[in-house]
């Protein structure tokens, strides 16, 4: 084959053209809500970035510098996701991608096989990181009022800054694939990449920023500086990157560190392209050997189910969906990033000073009990979309068997249901009481927000599995795709809106209630009626949310075709 | 017993298949013909209770498909042609699962399970999980937990697909062995040589109706054939001019 390696990006491309131009059903405002949310997104980060900048000019030499240390600690935040996601890329697009066997039966070129995989390794794996930079550093170019020459050096900048993660990523994988089987080793890079999230999110937490917004701490900003200061070396293309496009705000060019990233990035793509030349082939045919695999025979699980109350279909359910979640690396480890989120959000509770305020502190601790509520509803919201929405279209391809089974669509998504509830019915009630103990909220918000949590766990649960069931991806190759799909985000949004509506509800007459038992003074017969009525409609809509989709979702895979 | 009803089904302004009627006897294997996209799937799917007909009706057992689905599905098992199942569960728990939806008990399940998993050969591979499998294998997985449940109808959409002759031997004669018994088989095929060797009664569908049906011998007589093969039979009621025009291009 003669043409040059791009000819092999042609499916790609195809692809996305064949796609664009057979609209289906529903597209349009999908396309909608997402362009939607990655305007408001990407407008947000202008404006915060835009602001953050013209704040920190404000202190003259202080405010450069910060810029500038910004800007490194910016690459290297977006360094350490490329790698990583590169890695996870790599193993796809080289190792476990469908149309590797054509392309590999095919008298192509080993080089241009290579460059065109790399192509779409990069593509792949820096699109994101890419397009939450680019208003980022709009944001910091406009405020500072950067030259022309500044927006010229971004995309010179971030070109080979993404080269150089993604080929070094490539080689990563490479030699993974040559020590384990492919399958294996993709299980591994989940769990790295789980246990790389989780020690962001403590590590940033443990450092607790909140401290820069306390006076009371202005000595310890120094300690803090050298904090922010010690993994910024001008050994890393972070720092490379970030010293190019401050030079370039401030009018000069930075020929050495732009040098630097162009030099290495070529030299690594040039590296990597031996390195696969060199044991591609060996790791190719090691993926596609058919290991006998290891796995936990979870023969208790059987006897544990049998104590419980779940009879007939439900129960051979109930035992399927835990042994396959149990085993699939990808679920089940994801508990651990969730639990990782849950000690952040308990531990926020224990550092929360408010005794610092301390003629506030009551009414500060009781309004706090409400925050605490939206974000324990929030949380869960965030685990069902996860978890609970994509409980229909893991049956995936299989569903089949259920389908042509006697046994009633009703039954197998009350099923899915109460498999979703329990879990998370423990975590939110967990979160709910362990936080307002930290507060050291009134005895009535704490039986009330127990309560409260009790209810909305049934409506967002009831949501997220009805809705599963009426916007399922059968096709989708992993859990994550389902939850990021049109349903997850409309799952989302309405999500959102009933728990500000649920908590204005409760907010409400508990705020006059608890006015009234500090000043001692009784509520009238009126108000009392109308604190009932507002109670009352909490009720009515956690039980509507939980029961409408539910009924919905059964009608839809009723009339489910194919 | 199977009983299909001039069933219909339209997408939209085509109609994929078009006032289909069959009768399948306890202990008759009926074969279910035609070319790609005749509208075999779409009958086999309907009867499978995954797809709706726009009009007709199945009765399977003497239960009415659209009001007691759930009786007319515990009594037929259901071979789909590509065999997707639960990557993640061993050959026992599949199983054992697909006992609990047919709603069997624990008694005897396990005895019902490993004497499936001995018949289809595949007993030492109980505990592993079906991710490792080959076609083959799941294949025959799939034909166990269709028999699991003792179904008096059963529903086959390409059998011998990704088998090799032992495993293509071995379901013959376990479909022989379930007609003698009395179940009723529906079996739509592409193998012709497998259709003639084994079905009672052939109906053969070509845009979406059924054009011919009989035994074999009254296939033939019907498309004027001397020809002792099915295939020439099948090209001769289907239209198979095209072979020639292929063997010309190659």
């Amino acid at each position: 084959m003669n043409h040059a390696f791009p000819y092999l990006l042609l499916p790609v491309f195809w692809g996305a053209r064949n796609r664009a131009r057979r609209r289906e059903k529903g597209d349009l405002l999908r396309g909608a809500l997402f362009g939607g949310v990655a305007a408001a997104v990407a407008s947000t980060l202008f404006a915060v970035f835009f602001w953050l900048t013209w704040q920190v000019l404000d202190f003259e030499e202080l405010g450069e510098y910060l810029i500038r240390l910004g800007l490194s600690w910016l690459f290297l935040t977006f360094l350490s996701f490329v790698a990583f996601s590169a890695v996870v890329t790599a193993l796809s697009t080289f190792f476990l991608s469908e149309d590797l066997r054509l392309l590999l039966a095919a008298p192509v070129r080993d080089d241009r096989f290579f460059y065109s995989r790399f192509v779409k390794t990069v593509g792949q794996s820096a699109w994101m990181v890419v397009v939450f930079m680019l208003p980022v550093l709009l944001g910091i170019g406009t405020a500072r009022c950067a030259p022309l020459l500044y927006y010229a050096a971004v995309p010179l900048v971030i070109l080979p800054f993404v080269l150089i993660p993604v080929a070094l990523g490539s080689m990563v994988t490479l030699g993974l694939v040559n020590t384990f089987p492919a399958r294996r080793a993709r299980d591994i890079l989940m769990l790295l990449g789980l246990l790389f999230g989780i020690t962001l999110v403590l590590l940033l937490r443990v450092l607790r920023p909140e401290r820069l917004l306390s006076v009371q701490s202005l000595p310890d900003l120094t300690a803090f500086f050298r904090t922010l200061q010690s993994p910024v070396t001008p050994l890393f293309p972070s720092f490379w990157a970030g010293e190019t496009l401050f030079a370039a705000l401030t009018g000069g060019v930075d020929w050495l560190h732009l040098g630097s990233l162009w030099t290495t990035a070529l030299g690594l793509t040039l590296l990597a392209r031996i390195a696969f030349q060199r044991f591609f082939f060996t790791g190719w045919s090691k993926a596609q050997e058919a290991r006998k695999a290891r796995f936990t025979q979870l023969n208790w699980l059987e006897a544990l189910v049998g104590l419980l109350p779940v009879r007939g279909p439900a129960r051979s359910l109930l035992i399927k969906d835990i042994k396959v979640f149990l085993r699939d690396t990808t679920q089940w480890s994801q508990l651990l990033l969730l639990l990782a989120l849950g000690a952040v959000y308990v531990y926020n509770f224990r550092v929360l000073d408010l005794e610092r305020i301390p003629y506030m502190s009551r009414v500060v601790k009781n309004a706090y009990a409400f925050v605490n509520l939206a974000m324990a509803s929030f949380v869960l919201s965030s685990v069902a979309v996860r978890f609970v929405f994509p409980a229909v279209s893991a049956e995936g391809a299989a569903f089949w068997l259920v389908r042509t089974a006697p046994v009633s669509m009703k039954a197998f998504l009350w099923s899915k249901f109460w498999t979703g509830l329990v879990p998370t019915l423990v975590l939110a009630e967990a979160l709910t009481i362990v936080s307002n103990e930290f507060l050291g909220t009134d005895p009535f918000l704490k039986v009330m927000s127990a309560a409260a949590i009790f209810c909305m766990t049934f409506a967002l649960v009831g949501l997220a599995a009805g809705m599963g069931a009426r916007y399922p991806r059968f096709k989708a190759e992993n859990v994550t795709q389902v939850a990021g799909s049109y349903g997850g985000v409309a799952y989302m949004i309405l999500a959102v809106l009933f728990i500000v509506v649920e908590i204005a509800l409760l907010a409400w007459p508990s705020s006059v209630f608890l006015w009234s038992l500090y000043t001692q003074s009784p509520i009238p017969t009126a108000r009392a009626a109308l604190m009932g009525v507002s109670f009352g409609l909490a009720l009515a809509l956690s039980i509507v949310t939980f029961l409408a989709p539910m009924r919905r979702g059964v009608t839809e895979l009723e009339a489910l075709e194919g | 017993m199977i009983k299909v009803d001039n069933v219909v089904k339209r997408y939209g302004s085509f109609t994929a298949v078009d006032g289909v009627s069959l009768d399948v006897a306890p202990g008759e294997i009926h074969g279910f013909l035609g070319p790609n996209g005749a509208g075999k799937t779409t009958t086999i799917r309907m009867i499978a209770g995954l797809l709706k007909p726009s009009s007709g009706a199945i009765t399977i057992n003497g239960h009415d498909l659209k009001s007691e689905p759930e009786a007319a599905k515990a009594s037929l098992g259901f071979i789909p042609d590509r065999p997707f199942v639960y990557e993640k569960l061993t050959a026992g728990e599949f199983l054992r699962f697909h006992a609990g939806l047919f709603g069997m008990g624990g008694n005897g399940t396990q005895e019902r399970v490993q004497e499936l998993l001995e018949l289809f050969e595949l007993t030492r591979w109980e505990t592993e999980l079906i991710e490792a499998f080959s076609h083959g294998m799941k294949q025959r997985l799939v034909m166990c937990a269709a028999f699991l449940h003792r179904p008096r109808a059963v529903l086959v959409d390409e059998p011998m697909v990704g088998l090799d002759p032992r495993g293509a031997k071995l379901i013959k004669d376990v479909f022989r062995r379930m007609s003698d018994k009395g179940v009723a088989i529906l079996m739509s095929t592409h193998t012709l040589e497998v259709a003639q060797e084994m079905c009672d009664s052939i109906s053969i569908i070509l845009g979406g109706k059924i054009i011919a049906r009989g035994t074999v011998p009254e296939l033939q007589q019907l498309a004027g054939s001397q020809d002792d093969a099915l295939t020439g039979v099948f090209l001769r009621l289907t239209g198979g001019s095209a072979l020639q025009e292929i063997d010309e291009a190659i």
